[in-house]
């Protein structure tokens, strides 16, 4: 208190500098954190303002890094919509994403559920090469899964591409986690209940692992919506062509950058909604990965 | 004691029929496709199911082929360059966002986040056209009397960083959150005497901050050792390999082999190296940190 009161009324500098660079060993001043901030989050912003932009440019307009546009306009936005197979590939993108979502997450449940909850000969065999497979890159088994796919007529149709990305071993492991931390009162509730495992499992399990089955259906639609390797190679024909595949192809053919950038702007859309809504998961899915796993 | 052998038995079978669509899918999907690039690898295999056995030829061809070591050291380069940066950048941001407490983390949190939501492919879209001779880039070197720097077409250290950049920039947000939940985990009472004893602010990053991240720290190594190692979208989108194979990938490699010349045994002979080569890694890393901790 009277050091505080004497730093205040001596006009001297000495002391309180002293005091703010102890303070610094752990709180450097903030108005210089806010200004690396502001710095670091334009960097990592600015080439997303840049498609918008360029993306909205009439087409063979002046526009950036040479001009600012004039004029803004959708008509880009438009074009590419209505382009050949865009549609098909959005439709592709779609149902890959969310077919594989609903199936992942509706299968690894059941298995979390009996990994972390029965006992079983061979559970602890199971889970574990379940989880070894994460160590394995996706292209050592591109090849053989590729083979495997074509052999029953897979190669250009949706469930060819759909099938393989179903083993998840995240989705897994990660809801099996989480099951082993809900208090066994409630599974000891409901069998005095008398409810059968179907419905501990409906009417217990799946409402309250809510919060990681939301995390992981963001990610798990991210990795399917972004993912290029598998798709490019299954689905080579337009038909079954996901979005990522086909801005890769309209990258290498004389689109202009307006029409280029509008299609990148369509495909990055529907992953900034679901961040913006889904934001508070996110967080909190990516600290329960790091931190305990 | 007579009920509990059949109520367990029935706990089996509930156990694994609930196991039961994993175990076909990962069957048919992991387990299966894993074997069989050992197995692949040890063929000479044809699409159209002309399959030969030829043991070890694959792997001999592999030691002696040229191309397969230009492409173990371009990914060894772009490793090098890519993990080290991202973990300086994810782990710079975490610790900004951790000092700022208060209000405004959350923007600053979901703007530096928001790379990790587009694709490789929309990264590399838009970094080709910063990075292009008449993009912002060059066209701000240009004010400062500087460049034009070929940043895709140039030399190879070069090209490679500049695809680094690329994947640092579209993938830093996810390690960034892992850390940032790391550091929020950390008990503040040791920091607060840490200042007490008047420790310099290397001196608490070096002696708490970091060993006390060392699990988190372990697991972004590995994270992005793995992902740096399998580095094809950006490559794919930005330079096709070029220039004159300067970022010619062992997973650029592989997809050659296997969809340009439909060597498939081969190219599972290649993915096996390349699991081999991530696996050493890993041991290797988890073995030098915990040397740290003892030393």
């Amino acid at each position: 208190m009277t050091q505080t009161l004497q730093a205040a009324t001596r006009p001297a500098r000495r002391p309180a500098a002293k005091v703010r660079r102890a303070a610094a060993g752990r709180r450097p001043p903030r108005a210089g954190l806010m200004t690396l901030l502001c710095v670091a989050s334009l960097f990592t912003v600015a080439p997303l303002i840049a498609v918008v932009i360029l993306a909205l440019s009439p087409q063979d307009a002046p526009t950036i890094p040479n001009a600012w546009p004039r004029e803004l306009t959708f008509d880009n936005l438009v074009r590419i919509l209505r382009l050949g197979s865009f549609p098909r590939w959005l439709l592709n993108s779609f149902c890959y994403s969310a077919i594989s979502v609903v199936v992942i997450l509706f299968t690894s449940s059941m298995a979390a559920y009996a990994l972390a909850r029965k006992r079983f000969p061979g559970r602890n065999v199971v889970l574990w090469s379940i989880v070894a497979t994460l160590m394995v890159p996706v292209q050592t088994t591109l090849i053989p899964t590729f083979v495997l796919v074509a052999h029953v007529g897979g190669v250009n149709t949706l469930w060819g591409l759909i099938l393989p990305t179903l083993a998840n071993a995240q989705a897994v492991f990660l809801i099996r986690q989480f099951i082993r931390e809900l208090p066994n009162e409630l599974f000891d509730a409901a069998r005095v209940d008398g409810a059968g495992e179907w419905r501990t499992f409906v009417s217990i399990v799946l409402p309250l692992i809510r919060p990681v089955i939301a995390t992981l259906a963001i990610f798990l639609f991210l990795w399917h919506w972004n993912d290029l390797l598998w798709p490019l190679v299954v689905g080579q024909s337009d038909s079954a062509r996901t979005l990522t595949v086909g801005l890769a192809s309209l990258n290498t053919e004389t689109v202009s950058t307006s029409n280029l950038m509008a299609a990148a702007l369509i495909s990055f859309l529907p992953c900034l909604l679901i961040f913006v809504i889904l934001q508070r998961h996110i967080v909190a899915g990516i600290a329960a990965t790091g931190v305990k796993g | 004691m007579s009920t509990q052998t059949p109520s367990r038995r029935r706990e089996a079978i509930t156990g694994l029929l609930f196991l039961l669509p994993v175990l076909v899918i990962f069957g048919a999907f992991k387990f299966i496709p894993i074997l069989g690039a050992a197995g692949m690898s040890l063929t000479r295999y044809r699409l159209n199911g002309d399959v030969t056995f030829i043991g070890g030829d694959n792997y001999a061809r592999l030691l002696a082929d040229a191309n397969f070591w230009h492409s173990v050291g371009v990914t060894f380069l772009y490793v090098a360059l890519f993990v080290p940066a991202t973990i300086v950048v994810s782990l710079g941001g975490a610790m900004l966002l951790n000092a700022v407490a208060g209000g405004a983390t959350g923007i600053f949190r979901a703007l530096l986040f928001v790379p990790y939501l587009c694709s490789f492919v929309l990264a590399g879209i838009v970094w080709s056209w910063i990075f292009r001779t008449d993009g912002p880039v060059n066209a701000a070197l240009h004010e400062l009397q500087l460049g034009p720097v070929h940043f895709l077409t140039g030399k190879q250290l070069l090209v490679l960083a500049s695809l680094a950049v690329v994947s640092v920039w579209k993938g830093f947000g996810y390690s960034m959150l892992v850390f940032l939940a790391g550091l929020k985990a950390q008990p503040a009472e040791v920091y607060e005497a840490a200042v007490l004893d008047g420790a310099s602010p290397r001196q608490v990053f070096l002696r708490i901050t970091l060993p006390l991240l060392k699990p988190v720290f372990f697991f972004v190594l590995v994270m992005e050792t793995i992902i740096g190692f399998q580095v094809f979208d950006t490559i794919y989108v930005m330079t096709g390999g070029g220039p004159a194979r300067a970022s010619f990938s062992i997973t650029y490699f592989l997809y050659d082999a296997g969809f340009k010349f439909l060597d498939f045994g081969y190219a599972a002979a290649i993915g096996v190296a390349l699991f081999l080569i991530v696996l050493v890694l890993s041991i290797l890393q988890r073995r030098w940190l915990e040397e740290k901790e003892t030393a």
